[in-house]
């Protein structure tokens, strides 16, 4: 991965988002234009929706008339394009460039647009549990990639207790009073406070 | 004779008849540099059942052959000698970050051994082949800054200066010695204070020769830069960031947007620091907020360290506050340098004199620090602040102390968390003023003194891990038996992070246990944390490989809290470190080119040379019994709310059962080659390894396994 500075980032991607130009009939240099687009927002830790694509670089008429054209067979079929991933939402479709971004990352901020928080919190806390594992500080939603205000967290959360397919999110404490989320999926109630009095406690005793 | 790494002299100054020599280094090449040789030397010269306050015992300061030559995270000082707070003053080491080492290397001196007792307070001063015994009658009594300052009026500011306190002065168990603006030995300031020696001063003009070409030496540099963390080796960021796979809280990669060097004029932003960037290395330990908090952030004007690092872990910090109670407001320090002082307010520290909240705690903690460093008291790994709870919570003061003693400490800024209490504690500590001071003699030395009995030992609160009277220090809860086993190898707490650095890297457990397999055999190498499972084979060649990389470290020297680099936070390398990197630099250093597996068994040779003082030390062979046996604490099962006992290995439990540990125990004798029964090193092992005399000399006293 290069190395480009975040105020770089941003006036790249700030360039080709304000001049689209006379969007080129080309195909090429249409589709260079996207991905150009998509490699500048998540070099500013951004992901590009399908439809915000779509409505920055409508593409031309003489592409559009094409029989089977579409931005993402477009993009998809650029050899040079390899580092793009596209990740389906439930009424989207995301672009990053693993150039600069990671699939986890980008997973984040994808669960971060679906704007169900519910969801966010139960797949994040599960994989956690799982990939690490590891049970998951209620702070590691308020801060960012999350961001989520205390009271959208507080009230998720007990909107969550409600939800049967998510009866397997329970929550743990450590004795300094921190709140931690897991996964019985992946994790067993001893195992996860050990885990959290390890985090929150343990670490700073031993350091 | 040009000589690479080495600069070739050991400089020899014996302070009863006031001169000093040049011995050759490479007589002890064998023994790599640092600690090894300096273990060689105090078996060769030191006779065992020295005390560690005789004139006869030696004080060794070393720096390894790749000290100077601009290896990455080379700039350790290791200093070897008999250690006072130990039972029967075991042979140990203690280490000192900063610049000390370099410059010794740069003045052309690969050790400084010292021996013998100043009749009255000398300094040591030494510029290039210019060595002289000054006189430190005007020094001594004054506390190590200011100390540090006169040496650097005589010499100049570029003198690197390692000083005594008034704690090393009066020969207190629990002092240190100390270099530069945070680093600290610990242990061994009472024993630079019983030869009267308060300060070495050295500059240096010259350079290390290293034996390779600048091409090839630069090209592992890069290569290594390629694989470097953050503190600890720890390899994924403390938050979510774009370039990371992985984030774990608890990292000290804690560079992120938003996170300033807050006290900087203006202040230096962390921000994302990807690991292909090389300039920003610097920035991903913002080492502050993880040991003080996120209020340390405004007080912080940058991150410091050691020379030849580019991690700098060391914060030093703008603490205005402290100016009202007549200290300085730079103070830095980093972990344990934390930890320890505010360990001693054993209740807390709350809001005290105006100071609240947040900066409470940070004043409060910078007020003991600063009193530590200065008059130069050691924590014995934080163990001084649990043995001060232990002893006031079962009324032991009260027992132990005169009732005026007693009523003329303020034990009530102490319960009120009140930091002005560290003004009382470390000046009693320093002066041994009263029956309280002992409570710096060391555990071993209050329980013996104060009677304390073997509930002191087996409370899991105080942290004991051996009768050595030393605290855990990543033990079994760092590893399982591998933590376990690694602090039972030790005379004093095992200061070993080679174990740490790989499995407090934050990766998945999976993918560690993945690289573990490539390390050591086997996956089953390394247990999940708190998912701990049975001894077994692979966790002996760890625990191996763990002691005999801290013992190359310290005689490389190399600074132990880095290396090794089994992981590397580069997701193309799937996160695969390097760990034959040391005989990679030894060898372009040097010339002398050995292998990873042959630079291992060099260690561990030097290893052994410990081990087997350490016999003639106990006059027993039997270590299993008498030197590697845990407190009962660690071996106990916890209890469940309802009072049951957890089986050891249940998910969640992280006690070792005994048992287990004796079998970890033999295996490690066995990957080792010593006695399996013992612990002792065999005939066999130290002849082929070139330690006849070693052999012989055990022999010869009764201490060698039939």
């Amino acid at each position: 991965m290069g190395v480009i500075s975040p105020d770089k980032k941003e006036q790249i991607a700030g360039a080709v988002a304000d001049n689209p130009g006379a969007l080129p009939a080309d195909r090429e240099a249409y589709t260079s234009r996207l991905i150009e687009f998509i490699r500048a927002e998540s070099s500013a830790g951004r992901l590009t929706s399908l439809s915000a694509l779509a409505s920055r670089f409508p593409p031309p008429d003489e592409l559009s008339r094409e029989l089977g054209f579409s931005i993402t067979s477009a993009i998809a079929e650029v050899p040079e394009a390899g580092d793009l991933k596209k990740m389906e939402g439930s009424s989207d479709a995301w672009y990053f460039s693993e150039n600069t971004m990671t699939g986890n990352y980008a997973l984040h901020l994808l669960r971060t647009e679906e704007k169900d928080p519910l969801m966010l919190i139960a797949e994040t806390v599960r994989d956690e549990s799982r990939i690490y594992p590891r049970p998951t500080d209620l702070t590691f939603f308020t801060d960012p990639p999350f961001s989520m205000n205390e009271r959208e967290l507080r009230q998720a959360l007990g909107r969550m207790e409600l939800r049967p397919d998510m009866s397997d999110i329970k929550r743990c404490a450590a004795s300094n009073g921190a709140t931690y989320l897991y996964s019985t999926r992946y994790l067993g109630e001893t195992l996860a406070e050990t885990l959290a009095e390890w985090i929150e406690v343990g670490q700073k005793q031993n350091p | 004779m040009e000589t690479f790494g080495y600069t070739g002299k050991i400089l020899r100054v014996n302070l009863s008849a006031g001169s000093v020599s040049i011995n050759d280094t490479l007589k002890y090449k064998e023994f790599i540099g640092g600690e090894g040789m300096s273990m060689k030397i105090m078996w060769d010269e030191v006779p065992a059942g020295t005390h560690p306050f005789a004139p006869e015992n030696k004080i060794i300061f070393g720096a390894g052959p790749l000290c100077g030559t601009g290896a990455p995270c080379s700039g350790r000082t290791n200093i070897t000698s008999l250690l006072p707070s130990s039972p029967f003053h075991g042979i140990a080491s203690s280490h000192m970050g900063g610049y000390f080492a370099t410059e010794l290397k740069y003045a052309g001196y690969d050790l400084i051994v010292i021996e013998g007792k100043a009749a009255s307070p000398v300094w040591l001063r030494i510029e290039d082949e210019k060595v002289r015994i000054e006189d430190a009658r005007w020094m001594w009594g004054k506390g190590i800054f200011d100390t540090q300052a006169m040496v650097a009026s005589f010499m100049g500011k570029e003198a690197q200066v390692a000083a005594i306190g008034q704690a090393g002065e009066n020969l207190v168990n629990l002092s240190v010695i100390r270099t530069g603006a945070s680093h600290s030995a610990g242990g061994h300031g009472g024993v630079m204070g019983s030869k009267n020696l308060k300060a070495i001063g050295v500059h240096g003009t010259g350079s290390v020769k290293i034996a390779a070409s600048g091409k090839d030496w630069l090209e592992l540099d890069a290569y290594m830069m390629s694989i470097i963390g953050a503190n600890n080796q720890m390899v994924v960021p403390s938050t979510p960031q774009p370039w990371a796979e992985y984030s774990d809280k608890s990292s000290r990669w804690t560079g992120r947007k938003g996170l300033f060097w807050g006290a900087a004029n203006p202040p230096v932003e962390t921000g994302e620091c990807d690991p292909h960037d090389m300039q920003s290395v610097g920035l991903r330990t913002m080492k502050a907020i993880f040991d003080l908090g996120a209020g340390a952030e405004k007080y912080t004007v940058r991150m410091g360290g050691c020379s030849h690092c580019p991690i700098r872990c060391h914060s030093q910090l703008k603490v205005p506050q402290l100016e009202k109670y007549g200290l300085d407001p730079y103070v830095a320090n980093t972990c344990v340098g934390w930890s320890g002082p505010r360990g001693v307010m054993c209740y807390g520290i709350k809001d005290f004199d105006g100071n609240t909240g947040s900066d409470a705690s940070i004043v409060g903690n910078a007020i003991g620090t600063t009193l530590a460093d200065d008059y130069g008291v050691w924590c014995n790994y934080a163990q001084i602040g649990r043995d001060l709870k232990y002893c006031y919570d079962k009324g032991v003061f009260k027992r132990v102390l005169s009732a005026e003693e007693y009523a003329s400490i303020p034990w009530s800024k102490l319960l009120s968390g009140d930091a002005s209490f560290y003004f009382d504690f470390y000046e009693r500590v320093a002066f041994k003023k009263g029956e309280f001071s002992h409570i710096a003699d060391g555990s071993y030395w209050i329980a013996q003194r104060w009677n304390l009995g073997d509930d002191y030992w087996n409370d899991k609160s105080g942290k004991l891990w051996t009768r050595g009277g030393y605290p855990v220090h990543h033990s079994n809860e760092a590893g399982a038996q591998v933590g376990a086993l690694i602090s039972c190898f030790s005379n004093r707490d095992s200061q070993n992070h080679s174990h740490m650095n790989f499995i407090g890297s934050k990766l998945p457990v999976a993918l560690q246990k993945e690289i573990a397999g490539e390390i050591f055999g086997s996956p089953e190498a390394l247990d999940a944390p708190a998912v701990y499972t049975k001894m077994n084979v692979y966790k002996a060649k760890f625990v191996k490989y763990s002691l005999v990389r801290s013992m190359l470290h310290n005689s490389l020297t190399l600074c132990n809290w880095m290396w090794p680099m089994a992981v590397s936070p580069l997701k193309e390398r799937k996160y695969r470190g390097d760990t034959s990197l040391e005989s990679k630099f030894y060898s372009l250093a040097t010339g002398i080119r050995m292998s990873e597996k042959e630079l291992d068994e060099t260690a561990a040779k030097c290893f052994t040379l410990q081990r087997a003082y350490t016999i003639m030390q106990m006059r027993t062979a039997d270590l299993r019994n008498t030197h590697d046996q845990t407190t009962e604490w660690p071996i106990t099962p916890d209890h469940a709310k309802d009072g049951s006992n957890i089986p050891q290995f249940t998910p969640g439990s992280i006690q070792m059962e005994k048992s287990d540990l004796e079998l970890g125990r033999t295996m490690v004798y066995k990957e080792f080659g010593w006695d399996e029964t013992t612990g002792a090193p065999t005939r066999s092992y130290l002849e082929s390894v070139g330690l006849k005399d070693v052999a012989d000399r055990l022999a010869a006293a009764g201490l060698l396994p039939g």
